[in-house]
């Protein structure tokens, strides 16, 4: 069993998340990402009745067993504009201003 | 000429046509104040959980059935993960492995041949916020975030940029008429992604495809299609390696132009949304869901042909729902549906298009246009007194006759009336009919403008025209 992650798959991950990590903090996630995965991990060792070959009717996919229960096409209530941008670092008129991250 | 083989496979993404969005109670609506038709679920607030919306899914199910799709019975729904700021939940609810749709086709004619456009699957997903860049910063509008959508993914089997346009049109045609999507491309309701590739033969694989994204007409992807097959053809000629790209179409540009992407398709870490249990439709819900479909274009096409409207007519029709939705209340009636096209097309249309109003918001009832087409048929009405008269029809309550009474029209169209009135100007008029006889055909003119004034300009110039040719001939041969 590999103990840590590689370099690139940290950085990797950390590009997908849009957040710099530092030298230090990128040999430390190397082992703690690991580990969290190895945890995760633990989950497939649970036998579940037809475990092998499950098709994607058969998938566990909730917590429940039960079908979905299907909402009308009613309108409900909205927030009020200035309620949505009440925890908005930053605004521009009604819009959410944040700053660019692909340039297009 | 190119010397390559063009693949193209399309994706089109369509906003639905529901009152509310698809995980939350919030207003499916467009064009409203930034930020203003959300909740907390569109928000992706902690703890809050989707529900799903049951008009969501009978709109599929009619898009399904128009574009000829399997229906999958059993489905649930995947988290598409990224990070980027249209999506405050940091993840997309799709359906990745289990599409409502699948297997389907669209038909279309191109040089006279007809083809079917095979459609891989369709599944449902939600539309992320709108962001708006301007400069360093930009500007993000959740109205549209949780806006339902369905994708309609081709199978790589579109062979120029000719049928890609002509499938478009005739997908946004059904999706529109089924009641599916207005099908808005400038307000973005319609979305088109194109893939092309290039190969030397049929026989050699697929080559590397590019996909030019967002596409903002029909007409531009045409455009785009052509432009990217320019592109590649130039780089494989010139021996190199073609790279497998995400492209936008730059409308000032008018050509494709390279786009950085958010992810690749391994990125997106898709699994099941274990907020959303499994969706199960049964037989009955589909039937339920189908019922409400409007006729779709091919029936009218048939139906407004076995009426005897011209083609050129019929394709203008059904390019005008409104009028094509008021025009089928009729085809139970026995009026003459030519005359009724016409004057829709014609007169009612300018009408209409002059004072802004739809066929809807005119005092046009059902009755009254009966009354019109078959005076217009029969030729109590002439279209010069309908171009006088129309205004009056579609603004008051007024019944026809009475406008005509009011008006001071009568036409004449009793051909027993007429045709005294014409012998009698024969017989006051000799000159006239001599000067005829010499080839003088300014002298019918008059014998016209005669007739017109014994009746009081009430004749239909049309019918009197015919009497007094005829009679004139007729005059002639008992010489």
């Amino acid at each position: 069993m590999i103990d840590k992650l590689s370099e690139e798959e940290v950085l990797h991950t950390a590009e997908l998340a849009r957040i710099e990590i530092s030298k230090e903090e990128l040999s430390s996630y190397q082992i703690k990402l690991k580990k969290l995965l190895d945890d995760v991990d633990k989950i497939k060792e649970i036998k579940l009745p037809n475990s092998d070959d499950v098709n994607e009717n058969e998938k566990l996919i909730a917590p429940w067993s039960r079908d979905c229960v299907l909402r009308s096409d009613q309108e409900g209530g909205m927030l009020d504009p200035k309620e949505v941008l009440l925890n908005v670092p930053k605004k521009s008129g009604n819009y959410i201003e944040v700053p660019v991250v692909i340039n297009e | 000429m190119s010397n390559y083989m063009e693949t193209i496979g399309t994706e089109v993404h369509v906003e639905l046509k529901t009152n509310t969005k698809i995980f939350s109670s919030s207003k499916n609506g467009y064009g409203m104040m930034a930020n203003s038709l959300t909740n907390v679920v569109d928000l992706g607030y902690p703890g809050t959980l989707p529900t799903l919306n049951k008009e969501v899914l009978n709109t599929a199910i009619r898009a399904c059935h128009v574009l000829h799709c399997n229906i999958r019975k059993k489905m649930h729904f995947d988290r598409k993960n990224y990070f980027y700021p249209d999506n405050s939940k940091n993840y997309q609810i799709t359906q990745a492995t289990t599409p409502i749709g699948y297997d389907g086709y669209v038909e279309i004619e191109a040089d006279g041949k007809k083809k079917k456009i095979e459609i891989e699957e369709i599944h449902i997903e939600e539309d992320t916020c709108k962001s708006a860049h301007r400069g360093s910063v930009t500007l993000l509008d959740f109205n549209r975030a949780g806006v339902p959508l369905i994708e309609i993914v081709t199978k790589p089997c579109i062979e120029n940029s000719t049928e890609a346009k002509l499938y478009l049109e005739k997908l946004k045609e059904l999706l529109f008429y089924a009641d599916i999507s207005d099908c808005k491309m400038e307000e973005g309701s319609m979305r088109c992604d194109a893939n092309v590739s290039l190969r030397k033969k049929i026989e050699d694989p697929l080559g590397v495809k590019c996909e030019i994204k967002n596409i903002g007409s029909i007409s531009n992807v045409k455009l785009a299609i052509e432009k990217e097959i320019e592109r590649q053809s130039k780089i494989l000629d010139d021996g190199e390696t073609l790279v497998e790209q995400t492209r936008r179409f730059d409308d000032k540009l008018k050509d494709t132009v390279l786009m950085r992407v958010k992810e690749t398709k391994n990125d997106y870490r898709y699994f099941p949304e274990p907020d959303i249990p499994y969706v199960v439709l049964t037989d009955a819900e589909i039937e339920k869901a189908l019922e409400s479909l409007p006729m779709l274009p091919e029936e009218r096409r048939q139906r407004y042909l076995e009426r005897n409207v011209s083609e050129v007519n019929i394709s203008k029709i059904i390019a005008n729902r409104p009028l094509s939705d008021f025009l089928n209340e009729f085809l139970d009636t026995s009026i003459d549906f030519s005359t009724a096209t016409n004057l829709l097309l014609g007169d009612i249309s300018f009408y209409l298009n002059k004072n802004e109003v739809t066929i809807k918001d005119t005092k046009l009832t059902n009755s009254k246009f009966i009354d019109l087409v078959n005076k217009l048929s029969n030729r109590t009405l002439t279209s010069k007194n309908i171009k006088d008269i129309l205004d009056t029809i579609l603004e008051s309550e007024k019944e026809i006759d009475e406008i005509m009474k009011e008006k001071g029209i009568s036409n004449i169209t009793d051909t027993s009336v007429l045709e005294s009135v014409v012998k009698k100007v024969i017989e006051d008029n000799p000159e006239s009919v001599s000067d005829y006889k010499s080839g003088k055909d300014r002298a019918v003119k008059y014998l016209m403008g005669q007739i017109m004034k014994e009746t009081k300009g009430s004749a239909n110039p049309k019918m009197v025209n015919e009497i007094l040719m005829q009679e004139l001939n007729d005059n002639e041969n008992s010489r």
